[in-house]
């Protein structure tokens, strides 16, 4: 007899995986911050690549889903780093700041698109080369089809191109993303509005056509003496400011409003020397503006007034008067905000050179074709962007209320989308309940042309379900600014672009939320030696032989990757 | 080359002369300065030796149990709860004919709250299948780490190297430390004949019937029943090497002693002084070093105390409900012989009390008195 109790053999012939009454597996799920990305971007696998070193990787897997990250890194309110896990631990990844990391350092390298020649004799019209209009023709033009965008304006781009800044969205950042997408082949005609020497019926050559011409009417205040020059849109400031870089208003100058709009109208009346102040009837708390925006206005020296309303304009001498009454805040209202009440007899009146409006913009219905359908408007569309009218689709702002660039951006994709299938006969609500990540509203297209590829339940994973013993806190990576005294001179871009060395940083801070990153936590501890370990040609495997369903790896997992079900009997 | 070191930095010395390969451990006063010492050499690269960082005593040895496993050399320091805390991975060490080296630094067992010097932790573990060796001094201390791992590695069973909190882990002494070479010739790399095999898949420690499970058990006594003479041969080897040596028991002062005190620890130095004193007043007594308790040197003891009326036994520990430990060893060792004398059972210095060299004449004095002990237990010092 040995000394040990030693077997003479291994103890492969016992199948301790017949023990197993609940059964591991690997299963990637979906990250809050994909299931909140209205353009449908896959956050945890791009993070991924740049934490690997590969920008280039992760580009590629942007521009899966959506072809502006330039943009979106820049514009975007981010609602992916509201719903970000680990703005419960300690601070949110900074996600915009990635995402234009991706997109700067790739712009710096050689790169050539190749163009998609079209499959097919179906073309394709799209009414406006907006985020909506543009993602729209790429898809399109990804799907091989004849695409051609007719714009209104001389330049595409839409309301990125007249409506924001640059000191938030340098021009040429959104030049190389558009021309990247005519690169592909999509032909955008511009200097042609739909409507004047061309209507929507008549682009018969074309055998589906979306409309997403925005919203580019301005709300007016409807008070006494708004009528004439006296006051002017902001729409309009911020169009010619963006088109000639000039802006005439007088030296104090008052904006009315609270929205994105009147902040940067008000930015940019900083930027040409004159002094802005911002009316608005509600406090800081219920402004529709991103809190970004207002705290660097603020910090520019833009003055915000609030829980005043103007109930009249008179002008004397080239100076206007505005009559203004003090409010206060009441019950809340069907937007969930508290309402403004006027507090009676509290008139009073403020100076101001220059009057700006932007309460807001509308659409402009006087091209829709007959029988469209609209609704509290906006054109009311299936939720695949159809129209009341076959072969017309509608996406972006137009049949919007939500009205944000990757909204738009979101919505052109699923009308590509939509098209596609109307096109080949197929039934697109059925496509798209296949596609939508989390519970939706928004898709992966990536889904579509690769289907089972990359798959994710539609599970989205709480912080709950998270295992925090494998994270340590850390500080979000801050994006640099140009000093304020330099800001304040022009319309150089405010935030700067991350280094590698801080995005690298910033993308391991990610929890990678229920998508598997190799950590190897559950080969090590498995007791049982039954996770197979990753190689060239197989991902992570539980062998279930041996796997006695102990769900030591289930709860070891930091990221819930791995689930756990009832065995079957 | 001497150097004035502590008991904890002369237990690191004989880890890093042993060429131990894996140190696991968890910090518990008073061991924690070995570790330190140890994981500092490491971490400056000075040190090859790997070390595991673990969230408890109970994995530290697991650690070491897979580690021995597979055939390397390995070491873990403990003290106290941690020592309780490990109890079931030693029960695994022994079971497991695992040559693993721990040294525990002896510490009264809370509560009350203590961190002073008593024997409860390690003797609260004489059952568990590990050789105890129990030293008086640093140089002692260096020197058993070394001959621990040729005894543990011979035999295939775990070993303890015990010493006193403070008294002997933080204070300071001459110590001659042998170089690397001298070492190197003493202690011959670890080779074990059981160990992991990648190429040859085994299940170790599996499953054993009521038909086996008696024969194993055999096999760890036949194995302790070994040790006293492989015992003898280590420090045969290791006494013409280093000119140092140490019996399982040493016994000083005057032939045919009429009592004899028996001690272990550092209490042995104080009995040492004791023992002088009283042999220039002119009595006759003499002193027992008891320095291994696992397995028992019985034989040695009962040769060591022949012609003695009477054995005073100072325990620094207790067995609530019987007594003091070594007493008990002692009388169970007697109980079969032809010639027993008294046994008196003092038990004194609980939790780091000071063991003075009067409490010891005491208990000597009143040994010479009484021709029997009036009590099972004996209390010195005890403030009733």
């Amino acid at each position: 007899m040995p000394e040990i109790a030693v077997s003479i053999g291994s103890m492969d012939w016992n199948k301790t995986g017949a023990w197993r009454t609940q059964r591991p597996f690997f299963e990637d799920k979906t990250a809050p911050c994909n299931a909140a990305c209205p353009a449908g971007n896959d956050i945890v696998s791009f993070i991924q690549k740049i934490s690997q070193g590969d920008v280039e990787g992760a580009w590629s897997l942007i521009q899966e889903e959506n072809p502006f990250p330039g943009v979106c890194g820049r514009v975007c309110f981010h609602p992916c780093e509201s719903k970000c896990n680990r703005g419960r631990f300690d601070e949110p990844i900074a996600i915009h700041a990635l995402e234009r990391f991706v997109a700067d350092f790739v712009s710096q390298r050689p790169k050539k698109i190749k163009k998609i020649s079209p499959q097919g004799e179906e073309k394709i019209a799209i009414i406006g080369s907006g985020p909506a209009g543009m993602s729209c023709a790429y898809h399109l033009a990804r799907l091989h089809y004849s695409v051609t965008v007719f714009e209104s304006y001389s330049l595409a781009g839409g309301m990125l191109r007249i409506g924001i800044p640059s000191y938030r969205l340098p021009k040429d950042i959104l030049d190389r993303e558009i021309s990247d997408i005519e690169a592909l082949g999509v032909e955008v005609r511009t200097g042609v509005p739909i409507g004047e020497k061309i209507q929507i019926e008549d682009l018969k050559d074309y055998q589906a056509v979306f409309i997403a011409t925005g919203a580019h009417l301005s709300r007016s205040l409807k008070i006494p003496g708004e009528k004439g020059r006296v006051v002017q849109s902001g729409l309009d400031l911020l169009k010619k400011v963006n088109l000639t870089g000039k802006a005439k208003v007088g030296e104090r100058v008052a904006i009315v409003g609270g929205g994105n709009t009147a902040m940067d109208v008000a930015r940019s009346v900083v930027r040409v020397g004159k002094k802005a102040t911002i009316l608005y009837r509600r406090s800081r708390e219920e402004m529709p503006a991103f809190e970004e925006e207002i705290v660097e206005a603020l910090e520019e020296g833009v003055k915000i007034r609030y829980l005043v309303n103007p109930i009249g304009i008179k002008e004397k001498d080239g100076r206007k008067r505005l009559e203004c009454l003090r409010m206060k805040l009441g019950e809340e209202d069907e937007s969930g905000r508290r309402k403004p009440e006027p507090i009676p007899n509290s008139n009073f009146f403020l100076e101001a050179d220059s009057i700006i409006v932007a309460a807001g913009e509308e659409i402009d219905t006087s091209f829709l074709p007959k029988g469209i359908g609209k609704r509290e408007g906006i054109v009311l569309t299936q939720m695949d962007g159809r129209t009341a009218i076959e072969g017309i689709f509608a996406g972006g702002d137009v049949a919007a209320t939500q009205r944000t660039v990757a909204y738009a951006i979101g919505s052109g994709k699923k009308a590509a989308l939509a098209i596609d299938c109307y096109l080949k006969g197929k039934n697109s609500e059925e496509a798209i309940r296949q596609l939508l990540i989390g519970d939706g509203p928004s898709l992966s297209i990536f889904r579509y042309v690769h289907p089972g590829e990359r798959p994710r339940a539609p599970h989205v994973v709480d912080f709950e379900e998270l295992n925090m013993d494998y994270f340590e806190t850390s500080k979000r990576e801050k994006e640099e600014k140009r000093p304020l005294r330099e800001r304040k001179k022009g319309f150089g871009e405010v935030a700067l672009t991350f280094t590698e060395a801080s995005a690298q940083r910033e993308g391991e801070r990610c929890f990678s939320c229920g998508t598997c990153n190799e950590c190897g936590n559950c080969y090590i501890f498995c007791p049982d030696a039954s996770i197979l370990k990753r190689r060239e040609e197989m991902t992570h495997q539980v062998d279930y032989d041996y796997c006695k369903g102990c769900g030591i790896c289930f709860v070891e997992c930091p990221r819930m990757a791995i689930s756990l079900e009832e065995e079957a009997r | 080359m001497k150097k004035v070191i502590t008991g904890n930095q002369a237990v690191a010395y004989g880890v890093i002369l042993s060429r131990v390969d894996i140190v696991s451990a968890y910090p518990i006063t008073p061991q924690t300065t070995i570790v330190e010492e140890l994981s500092e050499l490491i971490a400056s690269g000075r040190l090859k030796t790997k070390f595991l960082k673990v969230e408890s005593e109970h994995s530290a040895m697991a650690a070491l149990i897979g580690a021995s496993t597979g055939g390397v050399r390995c070491f873990t320091a403990t003290s106290s709860h941690g020592l309780a805390y490990m109890h079931e991975m030693l029960h695994w060490a022994s079971g497991a004919r695992l040559p693993i080296v721990m040294v525990n630094v002896n510490r009264a067992i809370g509560p009350p709250w203590n961190i002073w010097s008593d024997q409860s932790d390690s003797l609260a573990q004489r059952d568990t299948g590990w050789i105890q060796l129990y030293c008086e001094n640093n140089q002692e201390v260096l020197d058993t780490i070394l001959r621990a791992y040729r005894i543990a590695e011979s035999v295939k069973l775990p070993v303890m190297v015990v010493l006193d909190a403070f008294v002997l882990s933080h204070t300071s002494e001459a110590v001659e430390v042998p170089t690397m070479e001298e070492v190197d010739q003493f202690l011959p790399p670890c080779c074990l004949e059981y160990s992991i095999d990648t190429r040859e898949p085994a299940a170790f420690s599996v499953i054993t019937t009521p038909e086996y499970f008696l024969e194993f058990r055999y096999k760890i006594q036949k194995a302790m029943e070994k040790v006293p003479e492989i015992a003898r041969e280590v420090d045969d080897q290791f006494r013409s090497r280093f000119g140092r040596g140490y019996g399982s028991i040493e016994r000083y002062g005057e032939e045919g002693a009429e009592v004899l005190l028996l001690t272990s620890g550092t209490v042995t130095s104080t009995s040492r002084i004791v023992v002088r004193k009283l042999k220039e007043k002119g009595q006759n007594v003499a002193g027992l070093k008891i320095r291994r308790f696992r397995p028992f040197p019985s034989e040695e003891v009962y040769e060591a105390i022949q012609g003695a009326k009477k054995v005073a036994v100072i325990d620094r520990n207790l067995s609530p409900g019987v007594g003091g430990i070594f007493a008990q060893e002692l009388r169970a060792c007697l109980y079969s012989r032809e010639e027993r004398p008294q046994v008196f059972g003092f038990i004194s210095g609980l939790g780091g009390r000071d063991i003075t060299p009067d409490l010891i004449e005491e208990a000597v004095q009143y040994t010479w008195e009484h021709s029997r002990p009036e009590d099972e237990i004996l209390w010195l010092g005890l403030k009733r």
